[in-house]
């Protein structure tokens, strides 16, 4: 039991928790927020008055950072908000699989299998075609609230 | 027509004539009815037809023939642009005789035509005929013009009828309006073509034509008045009271040199035009002296005034109304001659200029007064324009004189004086406004503006000179009392909007800015009779915090406090505005009124009204300290308005001019001047100053903690803190403002003592900062927790507060900002490679070093410059590694477009640190040469050049700014440093080759320009190192094959091909021709031989022998005309510019003919 404790808290991810409170006015476009329990991205904030001698709100237009869907949020700029947690790996892009599966190289050697590659043509075929092509790449991936996706590509050398 | 072209028959006139009906129909029905049309033609098509018609070879013949035959009115229309087109293009080698005759038949054709009902054919003839007398006005003889004119007066004057004196007048009215050059059209001449026009054509015809008009208007008026309906002469009257106008409108210009000898003592107290008129336009009319027999002598003002009363009495007639158009011409008329003024009139002590307003006067109070009965008739439905015209006479009136004669012009007729009427009028028009409170802009509104404008023309000299002078007293009681009103009406109308609730999120910001001009003018106003306003502010200031503290008292769930705060709000804004002046980025002085207007014992400080009002005020913020007190009644918005009151205050009472006013004092240049010493006193470091700035920043540091999420408030407080840089000591504060705050506490350290002391207060202000990020970058698990959201924003938080100190160096603290630069150094490389997807971070990671930098490099010393370069070298390869070759991929092209932004902004960035560092070969203020530590700046800079370079898309290219940073950038090291392009390997040449070659065609003159720039200075460079028998650009300049054997062009030739083929026959603005020739001078010197076969070529490909002819002329002129030599220097530079301007004019006509 101790022995899963301490195995646990070694690997940075798993004990630290998924959101942080942070007050809503701190909180600036380009940042990460969780409206209705996802992760987005704020592209846009304002902040508006309720009467003229009231307290200021901030409206948040955010877009989700793994479906890419709209979402909005009025908070009071004193209260908190709970930021996501935003991670992004590297990993080299070893093999794409029949199935939709990626398979990556983590930093310590071993591979990285779970990662479906996305549903979205566009995106997919920009991954296939660099890998077809016969590129080295390099891929990000974003992790937030426990999902995972592909967020981007870089192209580092042909293959040897 | 020329003897070359032949007459066409009449059958192929008939069916171009019909080919362009065809297509002008068809275009227009695609409007109407489009899809009947997508059947038949394409409009694209009809387009071409029709422009084909003005790009074609002298198309004259073809034009007059749809012109007179073609029923189409559009047609006709399109065949008038296609002759203008044409006419201007082919001027040059049109013979005199075809000029001649193209203008006089469009003479002949407007004249006979006068009765056609297609006025926007007739208009656009005219307006052709104009441009054609222009183009050709300095080449024909003075004779053959008067020709044209005795044609056109003739009509004027009305002796073939009412039609065609109106074709008549409406020609002058295109001539005048082709000839001022704010609304001439482009010729594709130099300015100064368009000047000498001007020139001329204002000492020759301006006052003839107004002349004549005016008779010609004269003559018409008795036929209106007699007849009891409307009749034809009314429109012709109509367009000539337009010509009067606009020939006012004129900027007059020939009288410059005569009024200075002879200067008008009535107008010298005219301002000049960016003080008084600030809103409202009221151009000043200042026409010659020759001007006064037209304007003055003749009685015209009093021939207009009774023309307009007898039109008034005419309003219950049918056909006239106040704002039929001949009423509102003639009105317009009127308030232009009100704002006449300069060297027409005698300089006999302005006489005659008051005579004249004085008439005017006596004209325009019957649209005025009284006041309240005329608003009443207008809230009744009467029309307003009437009103406001008036308000406007006023405003013109007001700016051409003295306000003491201003004031006495209504005296003659009214027992009371202008000033004390003005303030009636306006109590009366504010009293409106209050009532009707609607949202939209009414009359009310505008006639409050005109009237402020007025006060503001009136009352400006106010903080120079002392009241009692500029103003009769009658005049200050007249401005007490309208203050007293406005302060009233704002109390009123705040309270009354006290819980309207705009939707609109930035209103707190736009409320005080948009206020702001109107607030300076109530200002202006109350400083008139500062000795009654400022005890009546303190009153009224009283009032409100009594009624507050009792009503908070009785408990705030009960009454609702909204709208005393909302009166206070306003309250504080208004007094800020009359005790203190903004400053616009100078030190604000008290104002000259409360300098002077009190008589003040020093011992009785205390008691002066303005010491009163100014500590009444700061007691009653400092109630905002208390918890209870702020819960209770301090709203952020009331918050707000105090804070700004405060640093709008303090700016220019505390302690700020205590220093500079003793040493004013000590040079003597300054008169002792009791009410501001004691105010400074009062205020000083000495006196209550210490107290006073510690409530203030006590005020400050509460607004900063107890209300976070206000950022309005922090933008305030922001500038107070900036407004005193005394304070040592302050805690570090945790907001959005961090680099504001960090850039204020570092400034502040130039109030200290000695340098020693600065840097050290430097050290113990940042060093913790500093710490925090090199601790953090040196955790061994950076990377897992740097992307922790708690991490993420005090990393942030610290940087920006880095960059704020990095933007905040001085001289003072160079030393200390350079030791915090350098500690983080490494961990801002560690940071960027750990924060390479997080933009944002990125973003403030690169801004940091370019601010550190640009504050940094010129003081610089060898080993730090090497040090810091090295430092700059690394930062941009690690970026570039992280970016060449990476695609973001995301479903949400908003999350797409936004990586790019970023991307932009960053670019931007790496750009601007590279110009820094190119600053230090510019600037250099260390004690020794950088080049002893081995560091070239040249090569570093092209390194990074050539580093950032292919990050920058041409898609990148398109946001304007980072394209005019790239630009300059590269234009400036190729003009600084050709020795260095000439060392690059082939690949980072022909790399920003490709980029120069992009920049010459992009339609961005300043682009474009830049690029010349830069060509210019590669090809002098290598011109001159050759001619010392060195290599220049060596092997670059020669042609060389590339690796699939295709001969490939030295840079010079290519870019000597390229830039004549681009100023030949490519559109661009003229305004880069002569920096083209800048450039193409050393371009032809290099490439002389390329140069005549790219002229033998032109030739060649010119079939027309006549053009051929002129074509190697023109040629031969541009290469040695007007002795060029082939040197390159100032002089040789200027007359090549006008060798390649004749040469443009010359032949870009013909070579860009179809």
């Amino acid at each position: 039991m101790s022995d899963e404790e301490h195995h646990f808290d070694s690997h940075a991810d798993a004990g630290a928790s998924k959101t942080y409170p942070q007050q809503a006015g701190t909180i600036r476009k380009n940042g990460y927020i969780v409206i209705k329990s996802r992760p987005c991205k704020v592209v846009e904030v304002s902040t508006s008055k309720t009467g003229k001698h009231g307290h200021a709100k901030c409206h948040f237009v955010a877009i989700d950072i793994f479906n890419g869907k709209k979402l909005e949020d009025i908070v009071p700029s004193s209260h908190n908000c709970d930021v996501p947690h935003v991670n992004r790996t590297d990993y080299q892009l070893i093999d794409i699989s029949e199935d939709g599966f990626v398979s990556l190289l983590t930093e310590n050697g071993n591979t990285k299998d779970d990662l479906r590659l996305p549903t979205d043509d566009a995106l997919l075929s920009q991954i296939k075609d660099g890998f077809a092509e016969g590129k080295d790449l390099v891929v990000s991936v974003m992790s937030a609230m426990g999902e995972e996706q592909i967020c981007a590509l870089k192209d580092i050398g042909p293959k040897n | 027509m020329e003897g070359s072209t032949p007459t066409k028959d009449l059958s192929e006139l008939q069916s171009t004539m019909r080919a362009i009906e065809y297509a002008c129909s068809s275009i227009q029905t695609s409007i109407v009815i489009p899809a009947m049309l997508v059947m038949h033609i394409n409009p694209g098509a009809s387009e071409a037809v029709i422009l084909s018609l003005g790009q074609s070879s002298q198309p004259y013949e073809t034009c007059e023939f749809i012109l007179e035959n073609s029923q189409v009115a559009t047609a006709r229309f399109q065949a008038a642009a296609a002759i203008r087109e044409a006419a201007i293009r082919e001027w040059a080698f049109l013979s005199a005789n075809a000029k001649r005759n193209l203008i006089s038949f469009c003479l002949i054709y407007i004249m006979k035509r006068a009765s056609s009902p297609d006025f926007y054919v007739q208009a656009k003839v005219s307006s052709v005929t104009a441009q054609l007398m222009k183009r050709g006005w300095l080449e024909f003889m003075a004779g053959e013009m008067v020709v044209f004119f005795n044609q056109v007066n003739q009509a004027v004057v009305g002796s073939h009828g009412i039609d065609m004196q109106f074709a008549g007048i409406k020609v002058l009215e295109s001539l005048v309006s082709e000839f001022s050059p704010s609304t001439s059209s482009a010729m594709g001449l130099p300015r100064e073509f368009h000047e000498q026009c001007r020139r001329s054509f204002e000492k020759d015809y301006l006052k003839e034509f107004y002349r004549l008009t005016q008779e010609a208007a004269s003559r018409l008026t008795k036929k209106i008045i007699e007849s009891d309906s409307v009749v034809p002469e009314a429109k012709v009257c109509t367009a000539a009271l337009d010509l009067m106008l606009q020939i006012l409108n004129w900027d007059f210009r020939s009288n410059t040199s005569d009024t200075k000898k002879n200067v008008n003592v009535f107008s010298a107290g005219v301002r000049q035009d960016g003080d008084s008129l600030k809103r409202s336009e009221c151009h000043l009319v200042q026409p010659g002296s020759d001007w006064r027999d037209v304007l003055i002598l003749s009685g015209h003002v009093g021939w207009l005034l009774s023309f307009y009363a007898a039109l008034r009495l005419k309003f219950s007639c049918e056909g006239y109304w106040l704002d039929c158009p001949i009423a509102v011409s003639a009105r317009k008329l009127v308030v232009q001659f009100c704002s006449l003024t300069g060297p027409v009139f005698l300089s006999d002590y302005g006489k005659i200029h008051e005579q004249h307003l004085l008439q005017l006067l006596s004209g325009i109070m019957g649209w005025v007064d009284p006041p309240d009965a005329v608003s009443k008739t207008i809230e009744n439905g009467k029309s307003d324009s009437e009103f406001l015209d008036g308000c406007r006479a006023l405003l013109a009136i007001a700016s051409v004189t003295t306000p003491h004669d201003f004031d006495s012009l209504l005296k003659s007729m009214r027992p009371i004086g202008t000033l004390t009427f003005l303030s009636m009028l306006m109590s009366e028009v504010i009293k409106v406004l209050m009532t009707s409170n609607t949202e939209e802009e009414t009359w009310s509104w505008e006639a409050r503006d005109v009237l402020l404008d007025t006060w503001t023309a009136i009352l400006t000299p106010i903080n120079t000179i002392n009241v009692n002078a500029l103003l009769p007293s009658e005049g200050i009681k007249a401005a007490a009392n309208l203050f007293s009103f406005i302060v009233e009406c704002e109390l009123r109308l705040a309270s009354a909007t006290a819980f309207n609730d705009e939707g609109d999120s930035d209103y707190l910001h736009a409320s005080v800015s948009a206020m702001d001009e109107r607030l300076s003018c109530y200002a202006l106003i109350a400083r008139a009779s500062i000795d009654v306003t400022i005890p009546l502010l303190t009153r009224v200031f009283s009032e409100r915090v009594a009624r507050l503290n009792q009503q908070s008292r009785k408990g705030r769930g009960i009454i609702d406090l909204t709208e005393t705060l909302e009166e206070l709000y306003s309250l504080l804004l208004i007094i800020g505005h009359v005790i203190a002046d903004e400053g616009e980025g100078e030190l604000p002085l008290v104002p000259n009124t409360i300098q002077t207007q009190f008589v003040v014992d020093v011992v009785e400080a205390d008691k002066h009204p303005v010491i009163l009002l100014s500590s009444s005020i700061i007691k009653f913020a400092e109630q905002c300290l208390s918890p209870e007190m702020r819960a209770s009644f301090f709203s952020p918005r009331l918050l707000e308005s105090i804070i700004w009151f405060l640093a709008r205050w303090s700016r220019t009472y505390l302690m700020s001019s205590d220093g500079i006013g003793e040493k004013i004092l000590d040079s003597g240049h300054h008169h002792e001047n009791s009410s501001k010493k004691t105010l400074l006193c009062f205020f000083g470091e000495h006196s209550q100053g210490k107290l006073v700035l510690d409530i203030i920043v006590r005020i400050a540091f509460i607004t900063l903690t107890s209300y976070p999420g206000e950022k309005d408030l922090q933008n305030s407080w922001h500038e107070l803190a900036t407004s005193f840089s005394t304070e040592k000591t302050l805690i570090l504060l945790d907001t959005a403002h961090q680099r504001s705050l960090a850039q204020t506490l570092v400034r502040s350290a130039s109030g200290m003592r000695n340098s020693d002391m600065s840097n050290q207060y430097v050290r113990n202000l940042m060093g913790p900062i500093a710490t925090y990020i090199v601790e953090i970058s040196s955790k061994s698990n950076v990377r897992s927790i740097a992307q922790q959201p708690d991490i993420l924003l005090t990393v942030s938080c610290m940087l920006e507060r880095l960059r704020g100190a990095a933007s905040a160096s001085e001289p003072r603290t160079q030393k200390a900002i350079y030791e915090l630069g350098f500690s983080v150094m490494n961990p801002i490389l560690v940071l960027l490679e750990v924060y390479k997807h997080e933009s944002a971070v990125v973003y403030l990671l690169l801004k940091f070093v370019v601010d550190w930098v640009d504050g940094q490099i010129t003081y610089l010393e060898a080993q730090e410059t090497a040090a810091v370069v090295d430092f700059c070298m690394r930062l941009l390869q690690l970026y570039s590694s992280h970016n060449i070759g990476k695609i973001s991929l995301s479903l949400s092209s908003s999350l797409l477009s936004e990586a790019k932004t970023d991307k932009y902004k960053d670019l931007r960035a790496l750009l601007q640190l590279l110009s820094n560092l190119c600053s230090k070969d510019m600037i250099d203020f260390s004690s020794d040469s950088i080049e002893a530590q081995g560091t070239n700046i040249s090569q570093v800079v092209y390194f990074g050049l050539h580093m950032v370079t292919p990050l920058i898309s041409m898609e990148l290219l398109k946001y304007p700014k980072l394209c005019h940073d790239y630009f300059s950038l590269l234009s400036h090291i190729l003009e600084v440093y050709p020795e260095t392009f000439a060392q690059l390997n082939s690949e980072a040449f022909s790399h920003i080759l490709g980029t120069l070659d992009f920049g010459l065609h992009h339609q961005d003159a300043d682009v474009v320009s830049k690029c010349l720039r830069a060509l210019q200075a590669l090809a002098s460079y290598h011109y001159k190192e050759t001619s010392n028998g060195n290599i220049g650009l060596g092997a670059h300049t020669l042609g060389l094959k590339d690796s699939t054997g295709n001969v490939q062009e030295g840079l010079l030739s290519r870019f000597l091909r390229s830039l004549l083929q681009l100023l030949l026959f490519e559109d661009y603005s003229l305004d880069i021709v002569s920096v083209a020739a800048d450039a193409l001078l050393p371009l032809i010197l290099c490439e002389q031989g390329l140069f005549q076969i790219l002229g033998n070529e032109l030739i060649e490909r010119q079939p027309n022998p006549t053009l051929k002819c002129r074509l190697a002329n023109a040629l031969h002129k541009l290469a040695s005309g007007n002795q060029l030599s082939s040197s390159l220097d100032r002089i040789n530079y200027q007359r090549f510019r006008k060798n390649l301007n004749s040469f443009l004019v010359e032949v870009r006509g013909f070579l860009r003919t179809m």
